[in-house]
């Protein structure tokens, strides 16, 4: 499974995409399994035609988690809660099912997407 | 302190005006990412993890109240009320909007701030003694040439696209707080056998994936030729230095690849060729900048204050206070004092809003205006009476600002790291804290003694773990956080580059590892020994033996 | 012909471009002002220059230094300096030294990846042409290099530095 990430340009937060929107929540991020390489592929182009709006659009990996999905990688889960060190920064100090299935997540390997965008760069 | 006149506001005005251009450009789609990054960039602007992150320069670590109270606005209105003091003496905002940057910068013109090449490939914030102007020790205070060099090197048109970053740091006395032997260029202020002041200069040091100590790339420059040997040096890098790949690209490689010699005599050449008269700062205008340093209006008292003694007979808090954070002033009956930004459970490093404004309240009322900030990331009260030292200590504790462990164990350097930084591969901040935590005994803290850890989130070494009594690198192994340590670096006048211990530890065997290796320390440690000094004097192998020999 | 950025009296302006890029594969026209590689200008300048009814030019990349055209500055009409890409900062250097050093008196040229957020740079490091990669107007160039009212360093441009300014 995936969902697709940047940075909006205007503040810099975490946004994901979902149906043409990006949206603040990973909670409320689109999520694309293994049929739905293409479609990927496509939201991923269209965000990075749109320079304007986000930066730095790439898909991220992700892993279950108490009967949801989360980002696999610790630093995409950072992105969508915020800093550890401060758990009233941040997205994470809304709380709630979404923010606790993402703390208790655990996985290994960074996200395929993040690494692409660093080579490309 | 430099004061500005109006060139220089006009100057932070222009600058403002100019990066709020290059914003409206940018979200009109009129210039690219790539293209707009370098200016933001150029204007202290990282985008990290959650937000933008702002860096803002204080030059040469010096802060007035009126400054600080502005950082502390900021912070309230801009930010989550707090700011984070760095290794270059800056000081970042991590929460801050692209669309708020040029209102940001605007407010910080007003009191003489700014975030003028705090990033890219240019020469950054020039950094110096915290103690300048306050310790007997110095040959003569390096703040202004800070200033100086502060000011040729503001867009420097032919030196704002470096092959990489640039940094200078400048010491004027034996003891450096500066770092300044892992710096591009290490000035360090000498007195030559005829009583003229010239500079020691060390080009090449670094850190990051190849940590080097700076060789000496000219013994004696005599101070009125600096502007010129910068040049010559600046334009070497920019000449030769790699681009084309940017973990190759600082001047410490281009130094030991054509070795110092070579590199010298190349600079020697390019020195040679260039116009004194045009080059170099002319006298008056040094002289205008030094006379802005001119002599704080010291009261004239007896070296001995009997307030402050009966306080450290009565007060065991502030008897620990002293030992730790206050030192010795070249005026007396004056004293320099530390403000830890090391507290217990806290970020390091991390001032809140309203910590900053009882820092700018003690430097106005007990404190000439004058406060620094040291590349440990701490603050500094550079002039305070020991008469007045009670009063200070009372309200920095009521503040948690007293936190008595200044080059403790517990005073750790510890990098924003994978928490807020988009270059890091692990965690910084929480290993700090358990660190920190298994010495909170200050007893047990001030029995180790002198113990510099310093801890870095990537190998971009911000932590300066290379230049730690233990140093610690975070690194990324299959996706977990491991941490890499290190053993016997320093950053100051014995500068040297830290060895590596072993393989690298999972996160929550760190503490216990700097416990071992303490361990190890008191066992042969003799007398007046630095962890430093015994790790010199033993090496690696007893405290390899301490982390390893265990079963795990 | 295609248009050039010049500066002149401090003013930026459109200038009709006499010069032709001649790459190094290309026949060399049969008249007209032409500007060489370093390569092309060692081997076939001094015929070209000794004809004396065209002006020849010579492109510098930004890995070559400049010192090697010392001699032959007198009798060249423009260096064009190249900016592979904008953030290759070397050419600031080689201009610095075409007219500080050199004394160079002919046009200095920026071409390649060159953006007018550079403009106050280029022009205080002695370019006094180019060739705008960006769409940028004359306009646009001055204003962009007109941002600061002040300066701290000696360049190769004539604007009066701080310090002398608060000497006066």
């Amino acid at each position: 499974m995936k969902a697709i990430t940047a940075n909006r340009l205007i503040d810099g937060d975490v946004v994901f995409w979902k149906s043409g929107q990006w949206v603040e929540r990973f909670g409320d991020a689109q999520l694309f399994d293994e049929n739905e390489a293409s479609d990927v592929e496509a939201a991923v182009a269209t965000g990075k035609g749109q320079p304007t709006v986000v930066v730095d659009v790439y898909p991220i990996d992700l892993i279950e988690s108490e009967g949801r999905w989360a980002p696999v990688s610790y630093r995409e889960r950072i992105r969508a809660l915020g800093p550890t060190n401060e758990l009233t920064h941040g997205k994470q100090a809304e709380g709630g099912d979404v923010v606790e299935a993402l703390r208790h997540a655990s996985g290994a390997a960074r996200s395929t997407g993040r690494v692409d965008l660093i080579r490309r760069k | 302190m430099y004061q500005y006149d109006i060139i220089d506001k006009e100057f932070l005005v222009d600058r403002s005006n100019e990066f709020r251009g290059q914003v409206a450009r940018r979200l009109a789609g009129e210039i690219t990412e790539d293209q707009f990054k370098p200016l933001r960039l150029m204007n202290g602007l990282y985008l990290q993890l959650h937000a933008y992150m702002l860096r803002i320069a204080v030059p040469y670590g010096s802060l007035n109240p009126t400054q600080v109270r502005r950082l502390a606005e900021i912070a309230r209105d801009y930010d989550k009320g707090y700011g984070h003091f760095t290794t270059r003496q800056n000081i970042q905002f991590n929460w801050i909007k692209l669309k708020d940057a040029p209102d940001i910068l605007d407010k910080l013109a007003e009191v003489d701030l700014h975030a003028i090449q705090t990033s890219g490939n240019c020469i950054r914030n020039t950094t110096s003694d915290p103690y300048a102007g306050a310790t007997a020790e110095e040959i003569d205070d390096p703040r202004v040439w800070s200033e100086v060099i502060r000011q040729w090197s503001t867009l420097h048109p032919e030196f704002s696209f470096l092959p990489r970053k640039f940094k200078i740091a400048i010491t004027a006395s034996a003891k450096d707080r500066t770092a300044a032997k892992v710096h591009d260029i290490g000035l360090l202020l000498r007195q030559g056998r005829d009583g003229s002041h010239g500079f020691e200069v060390i080009v090449g040091g670094g850190q990051g994936r190849t940590p080097y100590v700076g060789p000496t790339i000219k013994q004696f420059l005599p101070t009125d030729r600096l502007l010129s040997y910068l040049e010559a040096v600046l334009r070497v890098y920019n000449r030769h230095g790699r681009r084309d790949n940017i973990y190759k690209a600082r001047i410490k490689i281009l130094v030991a690849a054509l070795g110092a010699e070579e590199f010298a005599r190349q600079v020697e050449e390019e020195w040679s060729k260039i116009d004194a008269a045009r080059a170099d700062l002319p006298a008056a205008e040094l002289a205008r900048i030094r006379a802005s340093f001119a002599k704080t209006p010291f009261e004239t008292l007896p070296a001995r204050s009997e307030a402050f003694e009966l306080a450290k007979a009565n007060d065991s808090a502030f008897a620990r206070f002293v030992r730790n954070n206050v030192r010795a002033h070249k005026q007396p009956g004056y004293a320099i004092v530390e403000i830890s930004l090391k507290a217990q459970e806290q970020t390091p490093g991390d001032a809140t809003a309203e910590q900053l404004e009882v820092a700018a309240d003690l430097a106005e009322r007990f404190g000439f205006n004058d406060l620094r900030v040291t590349h440990a990331q701490n603050l500094v009260l550079p002039h305070v009476k020991l008469d007045d030292l009670p009063t200070v200590f009372a309200a920095l504790q009521a503040a948690g600002l007293a936190t008595p462990n200044i080059d403790l164990i517990s005073d750790i350097i510890a990098c924003p790291g994978l928490d807020y930084c988009a270059l890091a591969n692990a965690r910084a901040i929480p290993i700090a804290q358990d660190i920190a935590r298994q010495f909170a005994d200050l007893d047990r803290a001030e029995n180790v003694g002198e113990l510099k850890i310093k801890i870095s989130g990537c190998i971009n070494a911000c932590g300066h773990h290379h230049v730690a009594h233990i140093g610690v690198l975070g690194v990324d192994k299959k996706g977990e956080e491991f941490y890499q340590l290190s053993l016997g670096g320093s950053g100051a006048e014995d500068a040297s580059i830290g060895k590596i211990l072993g393989p690298a530890l999972p996160a929550d065997k760190v503490a216990t590892a700097v416990d071992q290796l303490v361990g190890a320390y008191l066992s042969v440690r003799t007398d007046g020994e630095r962890f430093l000094d015994t790790y010199r004097r033993v090496g690696l192998e007893p405290f390899k033996e301490a982390v390893y020999a265990q079963a795990d | 012909m295609p248009k050039l950025i010049e500066l002149a009296d401090g003013q930026a302006r459109w200038a009709e471009d006499a010069f032709v890029h001649v790459t190094d594969e290309d026949a060399i026209p049969e008249s007209g002002d032409v500007i060489l590689s370093l390569a092309r200008f060692e081997a076939e300048g001094d015929a070209l220059l000794s004809s004396n009814s065209r002006r020849v030019g010579v492109r510098i990349e930004s890995d070559q230094e400049v010192e090697v055209l010392a001699y032959d500055l007198p009798r060249i009409a423009v260096v064009a300096l190249a900016f592979p890409k904008y953030r290759d900062g070397r050419a600031y250097t080689s201009a610095r030294l075409l007219r500080e050093r050199f004394g160079y008196q002919g046009q200095v040229r920026a071409v390649g990846d060159v953006l007018q957020e550079q403009a106050g740079f280029m022009v205080r490091c002695g370019f006094d042409a180019f060739e705008a990669a960006d769409g940028a107007t004359p306009e646009a160039w001055s204003k962009a290099a007109s941002r600061f009212r002040h300066v701290y360093q000696r360049a190769a441009d004539d604007r009066v530095v701080a310090f002398e300014e608060r000497a006066s």
